[in-house]
């Protein structure tokens, strides 16, 4: 079983390092490889001098593109599973294997870490604006395809090889996550959620984030209700 | 319309004419795109030489000031080329997202490959 961990890295100098770090404490076999989305600062120097597996995209292309590069390269490299892994320490590589069970045993094809399965196993619940917005989200979804995802946005995935194959051949560029997970719904492909815990990002919050939660919701859903009306 | 006034825009549409089909020749522009840009010049000209053409379409078709009728039709065709260009610029963004990625990965293939013929030295 072949298993690799997208991490997508922009601008992620501080944290890279110690989160590849914990990736190869955690375990020897587990693959990753970094997608270097044209950062501006010395992501690549670290990249190189350490000697982590990355793929370096030559122009920036956006966290669709970016992912989409590691799940071509998956499918490329023949992995069995693919994992969306976030460089910036948000996600805990402890939960690995939790991720990959439902796949292991043929009950999913798209695996979910969400965050608000389990309030107590996660310290980090993210804001309330955000909270709204994935609740408004995941009812879109349930709606427009009948089942319910609790945590449309988180961008802690696994899945499987045929997903490799789909998402390397299609994926959104603007509003990955809950885009797709839709579309592989109406795909009829098998979708499920596993609790687990996130870490808070680093960084200040602004004014601004409240308005582009309310204009990231709306075309999100108004995108998977365009979605919806394609055949598939 | 006075008769300088008409000759002034033949003359103006005549230089847009000329600028269209050295660009054509010049291989700038795409068959499909200058074929637009052509039939644009060719129904100004038409517009212009022939006396009365536009007001009589114009109110054949019910407008009440022949100028509604113009700007009419430059505000629907404006449209429908923009939302072509929109089109367009989409799908070259994707073609060009898929060049980025591939050329990305080739070259990290190349590095590796590299990588193991140098080590095995």
């Amino acid at each position: 079983m072949k298993v690799l961990l997208i991490i997508p890295a922009y601008n992620e100098e501080e944290n890279i390092l110690k989160t590849c770090n914990k990736i190869k404490e955690f375990s020897d076999e587990l693959d990753f490889v970094v997608i270097n989305d044209g950062s501006k600062d010395n992501t690549l120097k670290i990249l190189e001098e350490n000697n982590l597996n990355h793929i370096n995209l030559i122009n920036n292309l956006g966290i669709g593109g970016a992912v989409q590069t590691g799940y071509k390269y998956a499918y490329q490299n023949n992995y069995d599973i693919a994992i969306q892994f976030d460089g910036d320490g948000q996600h805990d590589v402890n939960y690995v294997p939790n991720i990959c069970e439902p796949i292991l045993n043929g009950q999913a094809n798209i695996v979910i870490g969400t965050r608000y399965l389990d309030k107590k196993a996660s310290k980090f619940q993210s804001t309330f604006m955000r909270r709204f917005g994935s609740k408004v989200i995941s009812l879109f979804i349930k709606i427009c395809t009948g089942k319910k995802i609790t945590d449309p946005t988180s961008g802690f995935r696994a899945v499987d090889k045929k997903i490799i194959e789909e998402f390397a051949r299609d994926y959104p560029t603007e509003y990955p996550e809950p885009e797709s997970t839709a579309c592989m719904l109406h795909k009829k492909y098998k979708v499920s959620e596993v609790p687990v815990s996130m870490n808070e990002r680093q960084g200040g919050k602004s004014s601004i984030r409240f308005l582009k939660t309310a204009d990231y919701m709306f075309k999100v859903c108004l995108t998977i209700l365009i979605d919806s009306t394609r055949k598939h | 319309m006075s008769i300088s006034l008409n000759v002034v825009l033949i003359i103006i549409t005549l230089i847009y004419l000329f600028l269209v089909i050295r660009s054509i020749r010049k291989k700038n522009l795409q068959m499909s795109f200058s074929i637009f840009w052509l039939i644009t010049g060719i129904m100004l000209i038409l517009a212009l030489l022939i006396p009365n053409l536009v007001e009589n379409i114009s109110s054949l078709l019910g407008f009440e000031v022949p100028a509604n009728m113009v700007f009419c039709i430059t505000i629907f065709v404006s449209f429908y080329l923009i939302f072509n260009l929109t089109v367009s610029l989409s799908k070259e963004n994707k073609k060009n997202k898929e060049l980025i990625q591939e050329i990305s990965i080739l070259k990290k293939r190349v590095e590796d490959v590299e990588k193991k013929l140098e080590d095995n030295k």
